[in-house]
């Protein structure tokens, strides 16, 4: 069963016809060469495929096609063109949150994801809001640093 | 193996089409397409014909009506937890689901109808006394939540059925004090060990005029017996301490017996004493840590 | 101006490219004319194939096998031992053991096929856990004895501090397999290139790959090229286990003659790749009337699963850390290395110290409640100090700042006022422990087996670049390389280029393991360095090469572990507080500080991520990472929802120290530190939760379900 499903990507209306139930995680990476999204669990557990759904962060490994008709995506490779993205980037690299980097671009997404409901996050709030991304390098501190880097540096953006 | 999947434009051929090839609606598909994934780079399979109806705005939706609130079932565990006419412990359930990532995609739908015994969602809601309503082609009809789950992944829809939302009645009086404890695998992203909520209604002389009580992960299907309840219902706040073992011993023959006997128990009966003992001081906050 | 201390952090040369996405892992390559392969393992634990129905392959598909091993190859993967197979033939040792390879343009129909294939077997009944695998249960399948290795080594005369002693105190402590879950999941590729095959690897060694495998087809090592990709996350998984992957693939390679990809499904990571070895530590401590301890005999056995891999060096690490960081006059250790029906288990950060260091901190714990005498004044009592002699009669040559280091962490942590507080039982507890790690390969391993070398090439243009086999694998190598290169150079960091290392243009510096690679591999650079730096007006491009030189004055025996087993260590102190929920017993941890001694920082953020990642993957292996094995099924929790690993949300955040102590034979004066720092807080913690609850705890990990058991 094929369907051709329109939606919108990094800004850019696609269209791409395939059968609905591909995994998004799949187009991004292979139809689309957008591998700055990655896959580390297929289900849904470690955050590491995560990009912006509407404006929403989700997990691309469980999405079907069929459920992306209409909407617009958003992966790391958009999100870096941004102002923000941009400054979450440089404030994850000065602030020594990369370490394997695996996990880091759903990291960034998750935190411009928090940011935009929590422009000057607490500890708390950031914790929680990386919470459904797993990292296995860094033991997290200097990551929730670097997002409370990056918010003090991007005052204004969010 | 039928790969059939439809996308249709409106619940009305959603509804055609579940009728004429009982197609198994895929709504957030967090649960469906982790089950029948095939690997990276594989399109998931299923056994059956499937259609993705998370488009559907006729099945979103969070409203009052008549008293009652309704949840449609295509709402995401996010919608709910930041809806204001949702009741406490049901927002306090979706909260605690999964991650964020989940949470914007998964449905109440979806949670409900997979029935598994570790869901998080149909625990406040039996407690509560919530009632499903199932649409078809040629009709409509309602029944309790707790009777619409069967057993273990398994409900009462029908071949030609769609869950169109959830109505959850409000209490007589509203609660007195309110209680939900989830012990997950960790502190966040994790599936449910056990799941525990409860609910006092205390009248102004302190009698207690209604006792709520369910557990989630502890069994085949969410624990909960109006009959154990009534065991406290009509009793005076004061008389809990003497009746307390009574109840926990009651309370304690509605697990099941193979579910993680001496963590879940043991765990179950501290909580519900706790609760308990603490209704009995009558403090001032509503919602009891 | 002033040189700016060598510790100041320098932005990681990868961090853009990693946080943008631009940075390409192994699944993220494409190769023209690429095939996939899907591994076929064995789904029993023991016994042998009877027969292996295939359904009919459509063209292009391939099932590769040990019959795919051409004249002259040798069905073998080279690790320490040649024990490893590449391919089972007719016995089978565990489930998941790889009996073929599936190879094939679409993955959706090499799916199928996979689960078409049908094996049948006539099984034998399994040893599981180290005391089935002591007890044979089934037959010995290795030697006579199930022991892939059996020594002792004795300091003094444990016997006669026997017959002398008042009493003597017996404990057992056990650990579990823990899994690595580096976030990238095992992946290699496999590619025909003229004569020659080139091994792309997410991987830690890639001359133990090439080593590896280059037999299978009776190849030299030159005719191997084994390239390092970008790797996510190793932690020792990527340590030999990448040999696993390779070996199938370069056959398959020379039968197919593309390219040949094999990416792990996490599943596939879980349930059939190495993991941490369980162990059993049992100890027998003689104790004089007045308390003082007089001698400690212990045994130690890991269980080392299917095949023996390097088992006997983790184990050798293991028994040489037995007495932690304690001075004990007399002490006998034994250790065994026991061969079970289990897969098999390999390298993990710490490298068998994590295991008895646990263990002889938590019996120091329960020797002091058996003398009823507060643990942190019974073990300080016995810090060793420099010149003291160790377990293996060497000596400790640098000076040891246990004293320094636990009185930043008492401070740090209000620890004295909080062990009084916190009475036993309250639910509230605060634990301690001290740690230390041997830096680099045991005794003559550098001198003897690995020889290290390290190359530095200017180029024309004047960028310099870093050509060693060691490899980045988020820890910060290339960083901490390039600082010292730049430094002992005095440029700019911005004309050092470090590239993931290729067999065929770099040196050996050897593997990146045993914390091993600053401490050694640093320094060799910082020679190299030295000689570009005299030599750096020299017209045309130009390399220079240093090799590893050992200090003198360590001796060692190779045969009879007597003497220098490491000339120098990192320390460690760690303090955990936990508070335990009465009604759930689910533990939530309030507070971390930790110091150490690693010499020097070479970068200080590259430094506080390893102090954070070591303690909270040390905290997961205590708390939360429970990982059972069932004989039919093998591994229960092979997924990330299930194997549970810790979240930001599940410990706060750390506070950390350094103590100074610069080592003179490391590189501006640093010693290791990526194992040190995992071999602590799990003594910590469960010091910590064994106070709240008022129960001694004898095993890890301890999930909410076990604390209710010890309470029952």
């Amino acid at each position: 069963m094929i369907r051709e499903i329109q939606f919108t990507l990094n800004g850019e209306v696609v269209a791409l016809t395939c059968d609905p139930l591909k995994r998004l995680l799949d187009v991004l990476r292979e139809d689309f060469g957008l591998t700055g999204t990655k896959e580390a669990c297929g289900e849904g557990e470690c955050g590491a495929c995560s990009v912006l759904k509407d404006g929403k962060i989700i997990t691309t490994c469980m999405v079907p096609m069929g459920a992306v008709h209409g909407c617009e995506i958003m992966t790391i490779e958009g999100l870096r063109e941004t102002q923000r993205g941009r400054v979450i980037i440089e404030a994850f690299a000065d602030g020594g949150a990369v370490q394997c980097g695996f996990c880091i671009p759903g990291m960034v997404i998750a935190a411009e994801s928090l940011l935009e409901e929590h422009p000057e996050p607490t500890e708390e709030q950031i914790r929680l809001g990386i919470s459904g991304n797993l990292c296995r390098c860094t033991g997290y501190d200097l990551i929730v640093e670097s997002i409370r880097l990056a918010a003090q540096r991007g005052k204004g953006l969010w | 193996m039928v790969e059939t999947c439809y996308i249709p434009k409106d619940l009305a051929e959603a509804l055609r089409v579940r009728k004429e090839t009982g197609a198994k609606p895929i709504a957030g598909g967090t649960d469906l397409m982790v089950v029948h994934r095939r690997g990276t780079g594989i399109v998931p399979r299923f056994p059956w014909p499937v259609m993705i109806i998370t488009q559907l705005q006729e099945l979103k939706g969070i409203h009052e009506e008549d008293g009652k609130i309704s949840i449609y079932s295509g709402s995401t565990c996010h919608e709910i937890e930041a809806s204001e006419l949702v009741p406490y412990q049901v927002r306090k359930a979706a909260s605690l689901m999964g991650a964020q990532s989940l949470r914007n995609l998964a449905t109440i739908g979806g949670n409900v109808c997979n029935a598994s015994p570790k869901g998080d969602l149909p625990v406040p809601l039996i407690m509560l006394d919530a009632r499903v309503e199932l649409i078809s082609a040629t009709g409509v009809r309602q029944l309790l939540l707790d009777d619409f789950i069967t057993g273990p992944k398994t409900t009462a829809l029908q071949d030609d059925e769609l869950l169109s939302r959830i109505i959850i009645p409000k209490p007589e009086q509203p609660f007195t004090y309110l209680w939900y404890r989830k012990i997950g695998t960790r502190r966040a992203n994790a599936i449910s060990k056990l799941s525990m909520c409860a609910a006092v209604t205390l009248d102004l002389s302190g009698n207690i005029i209604d006792f709520r009580s369910a557990n989630g992960a502890s069994g085949p299907k969410v624990a909960r017996s109006r009959s154990v309840e009534e065991l406290i219902i009509g009793t005076s706040v004061d008389t809990l301490p003497d009746i307390l073992p009574r109840v926990l011993d009651a309370y304690d023959g509605i697990l099941s017996p193979h579910a993680m006997p001496q963590y879940r128990r043991s765990s179950t009966r501290r909580m519900l004493a706790y609760f308990l003992t603490e209704v009995g001081k009558r403090p001032a906050e509503q919602i009891i840590q | 101006m002033a040189k700016k201390p060598i510790g100041t952090p320098l932005r990681r040369t990868d961090a853009i490219a990693k946080a943008s996405g631009t940075e390409k892992y192994l699944s993220d390559m494409q190769f023209d004319d690429m095939l996939y392969a899907r591994m076929v393992r064995s789904g029993i634990s023991r016994g042998t194939i009877q027969d292996i129905s295939l359904p009919p392959l459509p063209d292009g598909y391939y099932f590769i096998t040990y019959k795919d091993i051409p004249e002259g190859g040798k069905n073998e993967l080279v690790m320490i031992k040649s024990d490893y197979r590449c391919f089972a033939e007719q016995d089978v040792r565990y489930i998941g053991e790889t009996i073929g390879l599936l190879v094939g343009p679409n993955r959706s129909e090499l799916a199928d096929l996979v689960d078409k294939i049908s094996i049948t077997y006539n099984e034998e009944t399994p040893a599981i856990t180290i005391e089935e695998g002591l007890a044979c249960t089934g037959g010995p399948f290795v030697g006579t004895d199930n022991l892939f290795c059996d020594f002792t080594i004795n300091k003094g005369d444990i016997e006669d501090v026997f017959t002398r002693a008042d009493r003597i105190i017996e404990d057992e402590i056990i650990t579990g397999w823990q899994e690595h879950v580096h976030l990238e999941t095992n992946a290699a590729l496999a590619q025909p290139s003229g004569d020659s095959y080139i091994i792309y690897a997410s991987a830690q060694c890639p001359f133990y790959v090439r080593k590896s495998i280059a037999g299978l087809l009776g190849l030299s090592y030159e005719q191997v090229i084994v390239r390092q990709t970008t790797t996510g996350g190793a932690f020792g998984g990527k340590e030999h286990f990448p040999d696993v992957l390779a070996g199938p693939l370069l056959v398959a390679a020379s039968v197919v003659k593309r390219p040949v990809q094999l990416v792990f499904d996490r599943h596939e990571d879980g349930a059939y790749s190495v993991k941490r070895h369980p162990s059993r530590t049992i100890f027998k401590t003689a104790l004089a009337a007045d308390g003082t301890i007089l001698g400690m005999d212990i045994d130690v056995v890991y269980n080392a699963g299917g095949y023996e891999s390097c088992s006997y060096v983790v184990l050798q690490r293991g028994v040489f850390h037995a007495t932690g960081v304690y001075n004990i006059g007399v002490s006998r250790v034994r250790g065994r290395a026991v061969a079970t029906n289990t897969f098999p288990s390999d390298a993990f950060r710490g490298f068998g110290a994590p295991q008895t260091l646990f263990a002889i901190e938590t019996h120091m714990c329960h020797l002091a409640n058996e003398l009823g005498v507060d643990p942190l004044e019974l073990k300080k009592q016995y810090f060793l100090k420099q010149g003291d002699s160790t377990v293996t009669n060497g000596h400790i040559f640098e000076k040891v700042v246990l004293s320094e280091m636990l009185n930043q962490v008492k401070t740090a942590s209000d620890y004295d006022r909080k062990i009084k507080e916190y009475t036993l039982g309250s639910g509230k507890g605060i634990g301690i422990a001290f740690y230390n790690h041997g830096g680099a390969f045991t005794g003559n391993g550098e001198q003897m087996i690995i020889k290290a070398k390290a190359r530095l090439h200017k180029r024309a243009d004047g960028i310099v670049e870093i050509l060693v086999g060691s490899t980045e694998m988020g820890q910060g190598l290339q960083t901490a390389f390039t600082k010292i290169v730049a430094d002992t150079l005095e440029i700019g960091t911005d004309r050092i280029v470090y590239p993931n290392p290729d067999t065929s243009v770099v040196a050996d510096s050897g593997p990146t393991v045993a914390s091993r690679s600053t401490m050694i591999v640093g320094k060799i650079l910082e020679r190299a360095a030295l000689e570009m730096k005299n030599r750096w007006n020299e017209d045309t491009d130009f390399s220079t090469e240093a090799q590893y030189e050992h200090p003198e004055g360590h001796p060692w025996d190779q045969n009879t572990f007597q003497g220098d087993a490491y000339i120098a260590y990192g320390w460690g102190a760690c303090v955990v507080e936990v508070s335990v929920d009465p009604l759930t017993y689910e533990v939530q941890t309030t507070g971390i500080w930790s110091s150490h001694d690693i010499g020097v920082p070479i970068d200080e953020l590259v430094v506080q991520g390893q102090i954070n990642g070591g303690i909270i993957q040390s905290l997961g292996y205590a708390a939360m990472e429970k990982l059972d094995y069932h004989p039919k099924k093998g591994f229960k929790q092979i997924g990330l929802s299930d194997y549970i690993i810790p979240t930001s949300m599940d410990f706060p955040s750390q506070q950390w120290d350094l103590v100074h102590n610069p080592y003179p034979y490391g590189p501006s004066g640093a010693k290791g530190m990526g194992e040190l720092v995992f071999n602590g807080a799990s003594a910590a913690f469960v010091d910590a939760v064994s106070r709240a609850i008022d129960c001694e705890i004898r095993e890890i990990p301890i999930p909410p379900e076990t604390i209710t058991e010890l309470l029952v």
